[in-house]
């Protein structure tokens, strides 16, 4: 539906976005997983047609979107950011805005805006103004105004940056239930990957304006029988990884870089992952700002394992040299 | 300073006598000040909204032009019209000259680069958030401004009232457009002056009473309506 070709955007000489292609086709479920800074917040500005590359084409439905794009091609998208304001007046109002600027009015406008505050839970919040919301409903009012307007296309930065877990998980029911009451393509971006692959189809990576060919960081989706037992072995390409997990069914396994052990000989421990391999990668690891080193491994499958520099050192990690990495069973985060 | 308690006390007497010639003149001043003040708002509120949200060539240089000319001296101004509007000038058939229009032109152009000015850094301050929601939600490009003029309404009055106040209480144009004609040109401000020059104090001061009390019920009558408005 949308789609960024050849775009390489830049603010004040400095370049934030260096994309050949990106697409959100209909109806699609994306999420664009990177650190704080890699360009996500710009790239859902670009495709919400609020700016316009400094170079390279937006298309919509394969024709060229123009520098000011029209009115109705606009309201076919819609943004919600970061940290979203609210609009002077009532929760009420502000769900009601977008309604208002398209003429819909009377009772479409009162079923809509009640049907999207229902969803989201804000219906004893409706009278309220922007100083007497938490940022957690702040968000969640942002997120209605979006849903009430239909879009084709809703964008979310970081949906759930101020919200806690059960409101986190308000928020994605909230979209699985709009979705299935009318399709529309949904794109997240996030730095949160359990957020992107809780119910992402498509992820993308975005690290420093450009899209990343890795999956970020040691990510399967694997198929988990169940099993009376608290600890699981599912099968990731060639090998076995243990997990710790009452969850049963398709799963995705995530192993955090930093909860791996990287050694040259297989160490005596509590981890129950011992994998061997050898080193494909080393690489200055430059989010975080840890100053780690990232070391990729191929031990059956490519994983990634966060170091110090002074352990990549010490260890003489360098591509080629046999290593072995460590993990706890209950490392592994299971979503 | 006897004259001064002289003086309050003919006012006085003026005031509540409901003297003609004080009330036309405080009359035609307030219809050249709210005439100039709504045609330099017209045009200067609008303009400030774009050099703050549009990005453009020269986009800096408009806005130093317009910061520079809130600092243009109110007789040069008036000296330039003048060239203009004299019959020999460019403008001498319209046959404005020692009319209260030229003054109302000479106040549009005084009040406008406050109106410009002011308005465009109210806008700046405003959330880029605000107008960036505005747009994504679907409104217009009016509408947009419309939401974004609603989060700086408290600093846009501010502007139209220091519009207001530059109109009301500037002389030199007025003087030298006007030229002070009884009766037909005779705003508070030359009529405060060349009473006073004729030591006329009594009716200086029941003139410069009135312009005071223009000035504040212009801001209570602001703040009444932004009061309104809510939160």
């Amino acid at each position: 539906m949308v789609e960024l070709r050849g775009v390489r955007h830049r603010y004040d000489g400095r370049l934030v976005l260096d994309l050949d292609q990106f697409a959100v086709p209909a109806g699609a479920l994306l999420a664009v997983v990177g650190h704080n800074g890699a360009g996500k917040s710009t790239l859902l500005r670009l495709l919400a047609l609020l700016e316009a590359p400094s170079e390279g084409q937006v298309l919509w439905d394969n024709t060229p979107v123009p520098r000011r794009p029209p009115l109705a091609l606009r309201r076919r998208v819609t943004l919600v950011e970061q940290r979203p304001i609210l609009l002077r007046g009532t929760v009420l109002e502000n769900i009601g805005f977008g309604l208002r600027v398209r003429g819909v009015a009377g009772t479409e406008a009162y079923k809509r805006t009640a049907e999207v505050a229902e969803q989201l839970g804000l219906l004893s919040l409706l009278e309220r103004r922007r100083h007497e919301l938490s940022d957690g409903e702040v968000q969640r009012v942002a997120v209605a105004r979006a849903l009430a307007v239909r879009p084709d296309i809703l964008l979310l930065d970081e949906p759930t940056s101020s919200a806690d877990r059960a409101a986190s998980g308000a928020l994605y029911r909230a979209l699985a239930q709009a979705q299935a009451m009318r399709p529309f393509a949904v794109c997240v971006a996030s730095h949160q990957l359990e957020d992107a692959y809780r119910w992402a189809d498509d992820i993308r990576a975005l690290a420093d304006g450009r899209l990343s060919p890795v999956t970020p960081e040691n990510l399967f989706r694997v198929e988990l029988a169940p099993a009376g037992t608290d600890t699981m072995s599912a099968r990731v390409g060639a090998i076995e990884i243990l997990v710790t997990t009452d969850r049963a069914g398709p799963v995705v396994l995530a192993v955090p870089p930093g909860d791996i052990f990287v050694s040259r000989e297989p160490l005596s421990s509590s981890a129950r992952n011992v994998l061997k391999g050898h080193v494909t990668r080393v690489a200055t690891h430059r989010s975080g700002g840890g100053g780690g080193v990232a070391v990729t491994a191929d031990v059956g499958v490519e994983l990634v394992a966060i170091v110090t520099a002074e352990a990549a050192r010490e260890l003489a990690l360098a591509p080629g040299v046999p290593v072995v990495f460590s993990f706890k069973a209950s490392a592994v985060r299971v979503f | 300073m006897d004259f001064l308690g002289e003086g309050f006390r003919r006012a006085l007497a003026l005031l509540l006598s409901g003297d003609p010639e004080v009330f036309g003149i405080a009359l035609l001043t307030l219809k050249i000040a709210v005439l100039a003040t709504t045609i330099a708002c017209g045009i200067g509120l609008p303009l400030g909204y774009f050099l703050a949200t549009r990005r453009f060539w020269g986009r800096r240089a408009a806005l130093t032009a317009v910061n520079t000319a809130l600092a243009f001296p109110t007789v040069v101004v008036g000296l330039l019209l003048y060239g203009l509007l004299s019959r020999h000038g460019p403008l001498g058939g319209l046959g404005w000259l020692y009319t209260w229009q030229a003054i109302v032109v000479g106040d549009v152009l005084l009040a406008l680069p406050i109106a410009a000015a002011l308005s465009a850094a109210s806008v700046q301050s405003v959330d880029p958030r605000v107008r960036r929601t505005a747009l994504t939600l679907g409104a217009d490009r009016w509408r947009t401004a419309w939401t974004v003029a609603r989060e700086a309404r408290f600093a846009l009055a501010a502007v139209i009232t220091a519009a207001f106040g530059q109109v009301v209480a500037e002389i030199g144009a007025a003087m030298m457009l006007g030229g002070n004609i009884r009766g037909s040109t005779r705003t508070l401000t030359t009529a405060v002056a060349l009473y006073t020059s004729q030591g006329d104090f009594g009716l200086a001061v029941a003139l410069g009473l009135l312009l005071i009390a223009i000035a504040l019920a212009v801001n209570v009558t602001l703040q009444v309506l932004q009061g309104k408005g809510g939160g």
